[in-house]
């Protein structure tokens, strides 16, 4: 029994990294005899709880900090730059899109194409809902696992896969599209580096999504709002089209200037006309079924393009921050949280706060796309086994930081917001939901403080009655407590950063009614 | 709420109504009803200290009945009032529960009628609770307003009761909604597992068994699904989780051989959908058509409909809406007012009373 295991408090190591040497064993004091193992007996009666767990933990040895901080920060730099073992740069993808728009068929066939899911699995998923009478579900069964999003052939959360083209290693959160899952999709897209976005090519179809009200509109701004600044859009079901060309440029015309009013750059905007199903134009597009593509498309592929993703600059020297967007239990003993790692860098055996709340948790391992790694830096899709903390203390929307740098606990705070195209404008005392990477509270409009030129950012108006479409304003936004009866409870505090000190952390979204009515950035916190 | 006694002067306005508040939504009337500087007569407990010639001090508690001037009222929904529900519970069958009463009004102010122990002037706090008579006299005199409430919250029977929940993956609320009052009487949040989790969805679906599980058991403690006045049963959630609920509800119903549940629920349920699943979705299951046709007498709906109305005017011309005392007076003035909205919270406080009652 280690003091790093134990929950006793007075022997919690001060500082973010512990620089214990790398050699393990003799060096540590044992205290199994020691008044700390004593006291945790009591605790755990106290608690009622059974000492399974802890037996488990006895076991283990406790994982050791191998390296310090400014080694592992130089060695971060070192792999983010290209040069990591294997030269491949990692990028996180987020595949949006209109519901039924073919997102999940596609990620099913590109992971088979390129050789990440093995032919037993695909005749498996092939039979499987060839028996329940829908086929053509059978490449979206590879990501859609629970037998509801099966039964109802609809993505309802976001599915976490991993692969590998020639010069990228892409982490591919694929998002629901049905607009009641909205809140799991703003989850995975606030993990994500680049936007893959997947439009259904035929006739009606496309229109239904980029229409009011479609998911592709709304899709498209939430992952703009959320920091995404690359998009690939691919077309999809061309052949239902019979692979009209004139289909294509129309769609891509009516996307490429929503896309540049929505705040994309030209050159960070890519398409490709694809076929999921038949797998045409994912890897390449000799095959019988392309051969009408072929005759006017002579661009990239999809792998080209998604080979051709630039990850954007990581900020590793800033302290850790990582927002949980899930919660399991582990196999053996322990949980697993996995999460972006927004900022800094995290390692085994290092000590990490969850906020809210007043508990600290070690690392016992990360995983990163299915692979075990010593530490892992800002942008990665982190899978973290965490020990020595119960999992009642771990909730989705909690945040993990190091326990002597930690993020603001909010429940007020001030936030420049873009109001999007709505119907109904926005007054004072305004009841909205407030989304934060995976966490969404209600909450209140409290204080309209001013509206904002948009280019020049200098106020327009002070004190603004309502806020109508397009206008881009400073508010208040205070949270709320759950019951309708007591309108003046404020709710309980969540951890809130200001943009200027990690973007990440600051963008928030404001939905209201099932609809994405605003998205900001925090400019501080107020109580 | 039952009226026990009742003088105006038909003249000015002036005079006592003794009421006797029954449950939680006639503590609310209650808190609507009194004003500041209004005179407030209840029964209450106060700690009084003697000093002894010796100069020991002793306290004992008296029970008084004390009239106050109301400085402040405050209203809370989770007091701890459990004495008082008893008698309800003698009502239902042993398999329905009871509605609990929970809501306690404080109301403070200074003592306005001397006694034995009590001075003039000394402060007190009254905490008015169900089956408590209580005297309110208006400073300014019964308006129409104020007796109209009165009137309204005294029609025995009335309500339109509705047992709603609100639920999410993992998260539920259970809400008892009357024609004024809106009560959230029990919260299940669980953490579930999401289906990227490592191992599979076998964590998912487990934890969404024991999530379904801990919703039956938190229905049938909070919701008074056996009472005839309960009208319409609410599943409301985004998505589909409302179904499987409902669907493991009857199933376990039907399974522990709770024929009142089954039964209620098979004629009670109404399933709505909301975009979700906090409380104020509520506003949406209220606006959908399928409770909308239940409820269409009550308050809520009227307002709600009114409250739509402005929201669409503001949208198509800014200009027509205008806020703040000031800006309403010169309205009003001019003849331009239409509809005048008051907030509840601007309607208690004496300047918006002024301003409302004496000049419309």
């Amino acid at each position: 029994m280690s003091p790093i295991t134990s929950p006793v408090k007075s022997v919690r190591r001060p500082g973010g990294v512990v620089q214990t040497p790398r050699r393990t064993g003799e060096g540590t004091p044992s205290r199994r005899s020691s008044g700390g193992a004593d006291q945790k007996i009591f605790d755990i009666a106290a608690l009622n709880l059974t000492s399974k767990e802890d037996i488990v933990r006895i076991e283990e040895p406790p994982p050791k900090v191998a390296l310090e901080r400014g080694k592992l920060l130089e060695e971060a730099k070192r792999v983010l730059e290209g040069a990591g073992k294997d030269g491949k740069k990692s990028v996180s993808l987020v595949v949006i899109g209109h519901v039924d728009a073919g997102k999940s068929t596609l990620m099913g066939r590109l992971l088979y194409e390129l050789g990440h899911v093995d032919e037993k699995t695909r005749v498996l998923n092939e039979r499987g809902s060839s028996k329940v009478g829908k086929s053509s579900f059978s490449w979206a069964w590879g990501l859609d696992e629970t037998t509801e999003e099966r039964e109802r052939g609809i993505t309802m959360d976001i599915a976490l896969q991993s692969l590998t083209t020639s010069n990228r290693q892409i982490t591919i959160l694929d998002a629901p599209g049905h607009k009641d899952f909205i809140p799991n999709m703003i989850s995975g897209a606030s993990q994500a580096d680049c936007a893959l976005l997947v439009v259904d090519a035929a006739t009606g179809e496309f229109e239904a999504g980029f229409d009011r009200g479609g998911q592709t509109r709304e899709h498209i701004l939430l992952v703009r709002s959320l920091g995404v600044s690359q998009v690939i859009v691919a077309v999809n079901k061309l052949d239902q089209v019979n692979w009209a060309e004139s289909r294509y440029k129309e769609i891509c015309r009516l996307l490429k200037a929503f896309l540049s009013q929505s705040g994309f750059q030209s050159p960070k905007i890519g398409f490709v006309p694809v076929a999921a199903m038949l797998g045409v134009n994912l890897v390449d597009r000799s095959s019988i079924e392309g051969s009408a593509l072929t005759k006017w498309y002579k661009g990239p592929t999809l792998v080209d393009l998604l080979d051709k993703l630039e990850p954007p600059v990581r900020d590793i020297e800033s302290p850790l921050r990582i927002p949980i967007s899930n919660v399991f239990k582990a196999q053996g003993s322990g949980t697993g949280v996995s999460g972006r790692v927004c900022g800094g860098v995290v390692q085994v055996g290092e000590r990490v706060r969850v906020l809210p709340g007043d508990e600290t948790a070690v690392v016992r391992s990360i995983e990163v796309d299915e692979n075990n790694v010593p530490w892992a830096a800002a942008g990665s899709n982190a899978t973290l086994y965490l020990v020595a903390i119960d999992p009642i203390y771990l909730a989705v929307g909690s945040i993990l930081c190091p326990p002597g740098n930690l993020v603001p606990l909010a429940t007020a705070f001030s936030a420049r917001i873009i109001v999007f195209d709505i119907q109904v404008p926005i007054t004072v005392g305004t009841s909205i939901e407030l989304f934060h990477h995976s966490r969404d509270v209600p909450a209140t409009l409290s204080k309209l403080v001013a509206t904002i030129d948009r280019a020049s950012g200098s106020v327009v108006k002070k004190n603004p009655r309502v806020l109508s479409r397009g206008t881009s304003a400073e508010v208040e936004i205070t949270l709320r407590g759950g019951t309708l009866s007591t309108p003046s409870v404020t709710g309980r505090p969540i951890p809130l950063e200001p943009f200027s000190v990690n973007k990440d952390m600051g963008r928030i979204l404001v939905r209201r009614g099932g609809e994405t009515i605003a998205a900001g950035i925090v400019l501080n916190v107020i109580v | 709420m039952k009226l026990v006694g009742k003088y105006i002067d038909k003249r000015n306005g002036s005079g006592h109504v003794t009421l006797r508040p029954e449950d939680d939504e006639d503590i609310w009337h209650l808190y609507n009803l009194i004003q500041q500087d209004d005179l407030v007569k209840a029964p209450a407990v106060r700690r009084v200290q003697n000093v002894s010639a010796t100069g020991s001090t002793e306290s004992h508690r008296v029970k008084l009945n004390l009239k106050i001037q109301v400085s402040k009222v405050e209203y809370s929904s989770s007091g701890g009032a459990q004495s008082s529900s008893s008698d309800q519970a003698n009502q239902g069958s042993s398999s329905t529960p009871s509605m609990q009463s929970t809501a306690v009004l404080h109301i403070s102010g200074k003592v306005v009628s001397e006694n034995q122990y009590v001075r003039l002037g000394a402060f007190h706090t009254l905490d008015i609770e169900v089956n408590r008579d209580i005297r309110v006299e208006k400073s300014e005199g019964w308006d129409s307003i104020a007796l109209a409430r009165v009137e309204e919250s005294c029609i025995p029977g009335r309500g339109a009761e509705v047992g709603a929940v609100v639920c999410g993956e993992g998260s539920a609320a259970f809400c008892l909604l009357s024609q004024h009052l809106t009560l959230v009487t029990h919260r299940i949040s669980t953490s579930i597992p999401r289906k990227a989790s490592a191992p599979g969805s076998s964590q998912y679906e487990k934890a969404m068994t024991k999530f379904y599980s801990m919703v039956y058991d938190a229905f049938v403690r909070h919701i008074p699904f056996g009472n005839p006045s309960l009208r319409a049963i609410v599943f409301a959630s985004p998505g589909w989780v409302r179904e499987s609920v409902y669907t493991w509800m009857t199933n376990e119903a039907s399974r522990r051989g709770d024929k009142l549940l089954a039964r209620s629920l098979r004629e009670k349920t109404v399933k709505v959908h909301v975009s979700s699943p906090h409380v104020h979705s509520l506003i949406e299951v209220l606006k959908s058509p399928e409770i909308v046709a239940q409820l269409k007498e009550t308050k809520f709906a009227r307002e709600g409909i009114v409250l739509d109305k402005f929201f669409k005017m503001l949208a198509s011309d800014e200009m027509r809406a205008w806020y703040g005392p000031d800006h309403v007076c010169l309205a009003a003035d001019r003849g331009a007012i239409g509809t005048l909205l008051i907030s509840d919270e601007l309607f208690r406080c004496d300047v918006a009373s002024i301003l409302a009652n004496d000049r419309y």
